[in-house]
Protein backbone atom coordinates (compact mmCIF):
# COMPACT_ATOMS: atom_id res chain seq x y z
CA UNK A 1 0.00 0.00 0.00
CA UNK A 2 1.11 3.56 -0.72
CA UNK A 3 0.08 4.80 2.29
CA UNK A 4 -0.31 3.52 5.47
CA UNK A 5 -2.99 5.09 7.37
CA UNK A 6 -1.61 5.64 11.24
CA UNK A 7 -4.54 7.57 12.74
CA UNK A 8 -7.54 9.97 11.98
CA UNK A 9 -9.36 12.74 13.31
CA UNK A 10 -11.28 16.03 13.23
CA UNK A 11 -10.54 19.04 12.46
CA UNK A 12 -13.70 21.96 13.12
CA UNK A 13 -12.85 24.78 11.55
CA UNK A 14 -13.47 24.44 8.59
CA UNK A 15 -14.78 21.04 8.98
CA UNK A 16 -12.44 18.46 7.77
CA UNK A 17 -11.12 15.23 8.30
CA UNK A 18 -7.90 14.61 9.62
CA UNK A 19 -5.61 11.92 8.91
CA UNK A 20 -1.75 10.75 9.77
CA UNK A 21 -0.52 8.47 7.57
CA UNK A 22 3.23 7.20 6.74
CA UNK A 23 4.22 7.30 2.68
CA UNK A 24 4.94 3.89 1.75
CA UNK A 25 7.93 5.12 -0.70
CA UNK A 26 9.93 7.88 1.53
CA UNK A 27 8.99 6.28 5.33
CA UNK A 28 7.79 9.66 6.45
CA UNK A 29 5.31 10.42 8.54
CA UNK A 30 2.62 12.82 6.55
CA UNK A 31 -0.53 14.93 7.52
CA UNK A 32 -3.10 15.18 5.37
CA UNK A 33 -6.50 17.39 5.97
CA UNK A 34 -9.51 16.86 3.70
CA UNK A 35 -12.20 19.46 3.80
CA UNK A 36 -15.96 18.03 4.24
CA UNK A 37 -17.99 19.83 1.75
CA UNK A 38 -21.77 20.37 1.62
CA UNK A 39 -22.51 18.75 5.26
CA UNK A 40 -24.16 20.34 7.49
CA UNK A 41 -26.27 19.62 10.76
CA UNK A 42 -29.47 17.94 8.61
CA UNK A 43 -26.83 15.68 6.47
CA UNK A 44 -26.46 12.28 6.78
CA UNK A 45 -23.69 10.72 8.40
CA UNK A 46 -23.05 7.32 6.37
CA UNK A 47 -23.84 9.33 2.76
CA UNK A 48 -21.41 11.68 3.49
CA UNK A 49 -18.33 9.17 4.75
CA UNK A 50 -19.22 7.33 1.58
CA UNK A 51 -18.72 10.21 -0.57
CA UNK A 52 -15.90 11.26 1.15
CA UNK A 53 -14.12 7.64 1.02
CA UNK A 54 -15.06 7.75 -3.02
CA UNK A 55 -13.18 10.95 -3.26
CA UNK A 56 -10.76 10.67 -6.31
CA UNK A 57 -8.30 13.30 -4.73
CA UNK A 58 -8.38 11.00 -0.93
CA UNK A 59 -9.70 7.79 -1.64
CA UNK A 60 -6.01 6.32 -1.65
CA UNK A 61 -5.29 7.77 1.10
CA UNK A 62 -8.09 6.57 3.09
CA UNK A 63 -7.92 3.06 1.99
CA UNK A 64 -7.14 1.77 5.42
CA UNK A 65 -9.71 3.78 6.92
CA UNK A 66 -12.70 2.01 7.53
CA UNK A 67 -16.49 3.40 5.89
CA UNK A 68 -17.50 3.20 10.12
CA UNK A 69 -14.50 4.85 11.24
CA UNK A 70 -15.50 8.01 8.73
CA UNK A 71 -19.15 8.26 9.72
CA UNK A 72 -18.19 8.43 13.52
CA UNK A 73 -15.92 11.41 12.49
CA UNK A 74 -18.45 12.60 10.21
CA UNK A 75 -21.31 12.11 13.29
CA UNK A 76 -18.80 14.51 15.81
CA UNK A 77 -18.43 16.86 12.97
CA UNK A 78 -22.25 17.13 12.94
CA UNK A 79 -22.52 17.07 16.83
CA UNK A 80 -20.70 19.95 17.09
CA UNK A 81 -22.63 22.05 14.41
CA UNK A 82 -25.84 20.86 16.49
CA UNK A 83 -23.98 22.76 19.34
CA UNK A 84 -23.19 19.63 21.04
CA UNK A 85 -19.50 19.45 23.29
CA UNK A 86 -16.81 17.25 22.11
CA UNK A 87 -16.74 15.97 25.44
CA UNK A 88 -20.89 14.83 24.71
CA UNK A 89 -20.40 13.55 21.35
CA UNK A 90 -17.61 11.40 22.56
CA UNK A 91 -19.78 9.85 25.19
CA UNK A 92 -22.14 9.27 22.67
CA UNK A 93 -19.45 6.96 20.65
CA UNK A 94 -18.93 5.05 23.95
CA UNK A 95 -21.12 2.15 25.69
CA UNK A 96 -21.70 2.27 28.86
CA UNK A 97 -22.86 -0.77 30.20
CA UNK A 98 -25.38 1.16 32.73
CA UNK A 99 -26.54 4.26 30.86
CA UNK A 100 -30.55 3.16 29.83
CA UNK A 101 -30.76 3.37 26.33
CA UNK A 102 -34.57 2.99 26.03
CA UNK A 103 -34.21 6.98 26.85
CA UNK A 104 -32.54 7.87 23.36
CA UNK A 105 -33.71 9.34 20.73
CA UNK A 106 -34.30 7.28 17.44
CA UNK A 107 -30.94 8.45 15.73
CA UNK A 108 -28.64 8.04 18.88
CA UNK A 109 -30.23 4.63 19.43
CA UNK A 110 -29.10 3.93 16.00
CA UNK A 111 -25.75 4.75 16.90
CA UNK A 112 -25.25 2.58 19.87
CA UNK A 113 -26.79 -0.34 18.01
CA UNK A 114 -23.69 0.39 15.06
CA UNK A 115 -21.26 -0.25 18.12
CA UNK A 116 -22.86 -3.10 19.28
CA UNK A 117 -22.88 -4.41 15.74
CA UNK A 118 -19.63 -4.84 15.25
CA UNK A 119 -19.32 -7.78 17.97
CA UNK A 120 -22.10 -9.13 17.01
CA UNK A 121 -20.62 -9.08 12.91
CA UNK A 122 -17.58 -10.40 14.08
CA UNK A 123 -19.11 -13.32 16.24
CA UNK A 124 -21.48 -14.03 13.77
CA UNK A 125 -21.93 -17.78 12.35
CA UNK A 126 -23.74 -17.28 8.82
CA UNK A 127 -26.05 -19.91 6.76
CA UNK A 128 -23.08 -20.48 3.98
CA UNK A 129 -20.15 -20.69 7.07
CA UNK A 130 -19.61 -24.52 7.01
CA UNK A 131 -19.73 -25.09 10.47
CA UNK A 132 -23.08 -23.35 10.55
CA UNK A 133 -25.90 -25.55 12.63
CA UNK A 134 -29.43 -24.03 12.13
CA UNK A 135 -30.64 -25.72 15.49
CA UNK A 136 -27.69 -25.27 17.47
CA UNK A 137 -28.02 -26.29 21.09
CA UNK A 138 -25.56 -26.01 23.79
CA UNK A 139 -26.53 -27.31 27.42
CA UNK A 140 -25.14 -25.09 30.22
CA UNK A 141 -25.55 -26.80 33.27
CA UNK A 142 -27.03 -25.48 36.38
CA UNK A 143 -25.26 -27.20 39.72
CA UNK A 144 -22.49 -26.37 41.75
CA UNK A 145 -19.65 -24.12 41.26
CA UNK A 146 -21.86 -21.91 40.13
CA UNK A 147 -20.71 -18.36 40.45
CA UNK A 148 -23.91 -16.02 41.94
CA UNK A 149 -24.42 -13.06 39.76
CA UNK A 150 -22.67 -9.65 41.12
CA UNK A 151 -25.94 -8.12 39.30
CA UNK A 152 -28.13 -9.98 42.17
CA UNK A 153 -26.25 -8.04 45.05
CA UNK A 154 -28.01 -4.77 44.87
CA UNK A 155 -31.41 -6.83 45.57
CA UNK A 156 -33.28 -3.74 47.33
CA UNK A 157 -34.94 -2.49 44.36
CA UNK A 158 -36.45 -5.67 43.37
CA UNK A 159 -38.96 -6.11 45.91
CA UNK A 160 -41.72 -7.52 44.22
CA UNK B 1 -48.66 9.44 21.76
CA UNK B 2 -51.67 8.70 24.21
CA UNK B 3 -54.42 8.76 22.26
CA UNK B 4 -53.15 6.15 19.89
CA UNK B 5 -53.36 3.24 22.76
CA UNK B 6 -57.01 2.22 21.02
CA UNK B 7 -55.82 2.39 17.39
CA UNK B 8 -53.99 -0.20 17.29
CA UNK B 9 -57.07 -2.42 17.89
CA UNK B 10 -57.87 -1.97 14.43
CA UNK B 11 -55.10 -4.46 13.65
CA UNK B 12 -57.51 -7.46 14.04
CA UNK B 13 -56.37 -9.11 17.15
CA UNK B 14 -59.72 -10.70 17.51
CA UNK B 15 -57.67 -13.82 15.30
CA UNK B 16 -55.65 -14.43 18.48
CA UNK B 17 -58.56 -16.14 19.54
CA UNK B 18 -59.20 -18.98 16.72
CA UNK B 19 -57.32 -22.33 18.07
CA UNK B 20 -54.60 -22.33 15.31
CA UNK B 21 -53.22 -18.95 16.10
CA UNK B 22 -50.89 -17.72 18.85
CA UNK B 23 -49.71 -14.48 19.53
CA UNK B 24 -45.95 -14.59 21.19
CA UNK B 25 -44.92 -11.31 22.45
CA UNK B 26 -40.41 -10.42 22.51
CA UNK B 27 -39.75 -8.00 25.58
CA UNK B 28 -36.83 -6.24 26.83
CA UNK B 29 -35.02 -2.97 26.87
CA UNK B 30 -33.82 -1.45 23.50
CA UNK B 31 -30.65 -2.97 21.99
CA UNK B 32 -31.00 -6.46 24.26
CA UNK B 33 -30.93 -8.05 20.74
CA UNK B 34 -34.78 -8.97 20.55
CA UNK B 35 -35.21 -8.48 16.39
CA UNK B 36 -31.98 -10.49 16.44
CA UNK B 37 -32.96 -13.23 18.14
CA UNK B 38 -36.09 -13.47 15.63
CA UNK B 39 -34.11 -12.98 12.35
CA UNK B 40 -32.08 -15.48 13.37
CA UNK B 41 -34.77 -17.81 14.23
CA UNK B 42 -36.61 -17.63 11.02
CA UNK B 43 -33.43 -17.14 9.07
CA UNK B 44 -34.62 -16.29 4.83
CA UNK B 45 -37.84 -17.26 5.84
CA UNK B 46 -39.09 -13.96 7.53
CA UNK B 47 -41.40 -11.49 6.21
CA UNK B 48 -41.19 -8.79 8.64
CA UNK B 49 -44.30 -5.86 8.45
CA UNK B 50 -43.41 -3.23 9.94
CA UNK B 51 -45.75 -0.90 12.03
CA UNK B 52 -43.53 2.13 13.08
CA UNK B 53 -47.10 4.10 14.23
CA UNK B 54 -47.09 1.39 17.00
CA UNK B 55 -43.91 0.98 17.31
CA UNK B 56 -43.61 -2.78 16.51
CA UNK B 57 -42.41 -5.18 14.23
CA UNK B 58 -45.13 -8.11 12.91
CA UNK B 59 -43.30 -11.39 12.41
CA UNK B 60 -45.61 -14.24 10.88
CA UNK B 61 -44.15 -18.07 11.20
CA UNK B 62 -46.21 -21.23 10.24
CA UNK B 63 -45.46 -24.48 11.81
CA UNK B 64 -46.99 -28.18 12.50
CA UNK B 65 -48.32 -29.60 16.21
CA UNK B 66 -48.92 -32.18 16.59
CA UNK B 67 -50.30 -32.65 13.06
CA UNK B 68 -52.09 -29.31 12.91
CA UNK B 69 -50.83 -26.22 11.48
CA UNK B 70 -50.55 -23.61 13.73
CA UNK B 71 -49.57 -20.02 12.52
CA UNK B 72 -47.30 -18.05 15.57
CA UNK B 73 -47.55 -14.08 15.25
CA UNK B 74 -43.94 -12.30 16.95
CA UNK B 75 -44.62 -9.10 18.49
CA UNK B 76 -41.18 -7.91 18.57
CA UNK B 77 -41.34 -4.64 20.57
CA UNK B 78 -40.28 -1.17 20.93
CA UNK B 79 -38.10 -0.86 24.19
CA UNK B 80 -38.13 2.93 24.17
CA UNK B 81 -40.37 5.02 26.30
CA UNK B 82 -42.01 7.17 24.64
CA UNK B 83 -43.95 4.27 23.06
CA UNK B 84 -44.81 2.91 26.55
CA UNK B 85 -48.74 3.67 25.66
CA UNK B 86 -48.36 1.00 23.32
CA UNK B 87 -48.01 -1.52 25.90
CA UNK B 88 -51.17 -2.35 26.69
CA UNK B 89 -52.05 -3.54 22.94
CA UNK B 90 -48.40 -5.54 22.88
CA UNK B 91 -50.01 -7.58 25.92
CA UNK B 92 -53.80 -7.59 24.51
CA UNK B 93 -54.11 -11.80 23.94
CA UNK B 94 -50.65 -12.63 24.31
CA UNK B 95 -50.22 -16.34 24.51
CA UNK B 96 -46.47 -16.18 25.96
CA UNK B 97 -43.83 -13.72 26.49
CA UNK B 98 -39.95 -13.68 25.66
CA UNK B 99 -38.14 -11.90 28.08
CA UNK B 100 -34.63 -10.71 27.01
CA UNK B 101 -31.64 -8.62 28.83
CA UNK B 102 -28.31 -8.37 27.43
CA UNK B 103 -25.51 -10.03 29.35
CA UNK B 104 -23.47 -7.44 28.57
CA UNK B 105 -25.24 -4.53 30.09
CA UNK B 106 -26.63 -4.80 33.51
CA UNK B 107 -29.34 -2.27 33.42
CA UNK B 108 -30.93 -4.34 30.63
CA UNK B 109 -30.99 -7.47 33.47
CA UNK B 110 -32.35 -4.54 36.36
CA UNK B 111 -34.63 -3.57 33.80
CA UNK B 112 -36.48 -7.01 33.82
CA UNK B 113 -38.33 -6.24 36.75
CA UNK B 114 -40.32 -3.86 34.98
CA UNK B 115 -41.20 -5.46 32.01
CA UNK B 116 -42.21 -8.70 33.92
CA UNK B 117 -44.34 -6.42 36.68
CA UNK B 118 -46.21 -4.79 33.78
CA UNK B 119 -46.46 -7.94 32.18
CA UNK B 120 -48.02 -9.64 34.88
CA UNK B 121 -50.55 -6.56 35.37
CA UNK B 122 -51.87 -7.61 31.70
CA UNK B 123 -51.26 -11.28 31.60
CA UNK B 124 -50.98 -12.68 35.01
CA UNK B 125 -50.49 -16.19 33.85
CA UNK B 126 -48.99 -16.77 30.68
CA UNK B 127 -45.83 -18.81 30.09
CA UNK B 128 -42.66 -17.00 30.54
CA UNK B 129 -39.21 -17.47 29.24
CA UNK B 130 -36.47 -15.50 30.55
CA UNK B 131 -33.59 -15.17 27.99
CA UNK B 132 -30.11 -13.63 28.80
CA UNK B 133 -28.78 -12.82 25.09
CA UNK B 134 -25.19 -12.05 23.94
CA UNK B 135 -23.20 -14.84 25.47
CA UNK B 136 -21.21 -15.09 22.86
CA UNK B 137 -19.69 -11.80 23.95
CA UNK B 138 -18.18 -13.59 27.29
CA UNK B 139 -18.78 -17.17 27.82
CA UNK B 140 -18.14 -16.86 31.29
CA UNK B 141 -21.71 -15.49 32.14
CA UNK B 142 -23.18 -18.88 31.42
CA UNK B 143 -21.37 -20.05 34.36
CA UNK B 144 -23.27 -17.37 36.69
CA UNK B 145 -26.77 -18.05 37.72
CA UNK B 146 -29.15 -14.72 37.30
CA UNK B 147 -31.60 -15.02 40.60
CA UNK B 148 -34.58 -13.08 38.67
CA UNK B 149 -35.27 -15.91 36.53
CA UNK B 150 -35.54 -18.30 39.53
CA UNK B 151 -36.78 -16.08 42.31
CA UNK B 152 -40.01 -16.18 39.86
CA UNK B 153 -40.15 -19.78 38.96
CA UNK B 154 -39.26 -18.70 35.33
CA UNK B 155 -36.85 -20.86 32.53
CA UNK B 156 -33.85 -19.10 32.03
CA UNK B 157 -32.24 -20.03 28.00
CA UNK B 158 -28.56 -18.75 27.15
CA UNK B 159 -28.70 -17.59 24.10
CA UNK B 160 -26.66 -16.26 21.30
CA UNK B 161 -28.05 -13.78 18.04
CA UNK B 162 -24.92 -13.92 16.70
CA UNK B 163 -23.22 -17.55 16.89
CA UNK B 164 -26.99 -19.00 16.76
CA UNK B 165 -27.17 -20.85 19.98
CA UNK B 166 -29.79 -22.28 21.54
CA UNK B 167 -31.92 -19.35 19.49
CA UNK B 168 -34.00 -22.11 17.67
CA UNK B 169 -34.56 -24.13 20.48
CA UNK B 170 -36.02 -20.88 22.66
CA UNK B 171 -38.37 -19.87 20.18
CA UNK B 172 -39.72 -23.42 19.10
CA UNK B 173 -40.06 -23.96 23.07
CA UNK B 174 -42.14 -20.54 23.19
CA UNK B 175 -44.22 -21.78 20.65
CA UNK B 176 -45.11 -25.07 22.64
CA UNK B 177 -45.71 -22.92 25.92
CA UNK B 178 -47.95 -20.51 24.20
CA UNK B 179 -49.92 -23.59 22.73
CA UNK B 180 -50.00 -25.45 25.69
CA UNK B 181 -51.57 -22.36 27.21
CA UNK B 182 -53.67 -21.48 24.33
CA UNK B 183 -55.14 -25.14 25.03
CA UNK B 184 -55.23 -24.99 28.74
CA UNK B 185 -55.81 -21.62 29.93
CA UNK B 186 -57.47 -20.79 33.23
CA UNK B 187 -56.19 -17.56 32.80
CA UNK B 188 -58.40 -15.26 35.18
CA UNK B 189 -58.47 -12.14 32.68
CA UNK B 190 -58.88 -14.64 29.92
CA UNK B 191 -62.22 -15.83 31.98
CA UNK B 192 -63.52 -12.67 32.83
CA UNK B 193 -62.98 -11.64 28.46
CA UNK B 194 -65.00 -14.49 28.09
CA UNK B 195 -67.64 -14.04 30.81
CA UNK B 196 -67.88 -10.70 29.59
CA UNK B 197 -68.19 -11.31 26.03
CA UNK B 198 -71.36 -14.26 26.96
CA UNK B 199 -73.18 -11.26 28.79
CA UNK B 200 -72.75 -9.75 26.35
CA UNK B 201 -74.42 -11.78 23.73
CA UNK B 202 -76.73 -12.97 26.70
CA UNK B 203 -78.32 -9.50 26.93
CA UNK B 204 -78.21 -8.69 23.26
CA UNK B 205 -80.40 -12.07 22.93
CA UNK B 206 -83.08 -10.85 25.43
CA UNK B 207 -83.38 -7.61 23.89
CA UNK B 208 -84.17 -9.43 20.61
CA UNK B 209 -86.74 -11.58 22.16
CA UNK B 210 -88.35 -8.55 23.54
CA UNK B 211 -88.66 -6.94 20.32
CA UNK B 212 -89.94 -9.78 19.06
CA UNK B 213 -92.68 -9.97 21.93
CA UNK B 214 -93.73 -6.57 20.92
CA UNK B 215 -94.46 -7.10 17.38
CA UNK B 216 -96.20 -10.34 17.96
CA UNK B 217 -97.90 -7.79 20.47
CA UNK B 218 -98.70 -5.34 17.60
CA UNK B 219 -99.44 -8.04 15.43
CA UNK B 220 -101.48 -9.47 17.38
CA UNK B 221 -103.51 -6.19 17.80
CA UNK B 222 -103.64 -5.46 14.16
CA UNK B 223 -105.25 -9.62 14.20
Amino acid sequence: MAFVAKRCGVKFDPPSVVLVYEDGKTKKMRQRIMPVRNFSKFSDCSQAAERLKNNVRHSAYLEGVSLRQLERLHGVLRDRMRGRTLKQSLASLRLDPDQDLNKLSDEELARKKAQMDELFEHNRKRKDDPDFVYDLEVEFPEGTGHETCSWDEDESDDGF
Amino acid sequence: MAGHTGGIFALDQEKYDADEQVKIICLGDSAVGKSKLMERFLMDGYRPQQLSTYALTLYKYTTTIDGKTVLVDFWDTAGQERFQSMHPSYYHKAHACILVFDVQRKITYKNLTNWYKELREYRPEIPCIVVANKIDADLKVTQRTFSFAKKHGLPLYYVSAADGTNVVKLFKDAIKLAMSYKLNSSDFMDEVMRELENFELEQREESSDKEDDVIKEEKAKVA
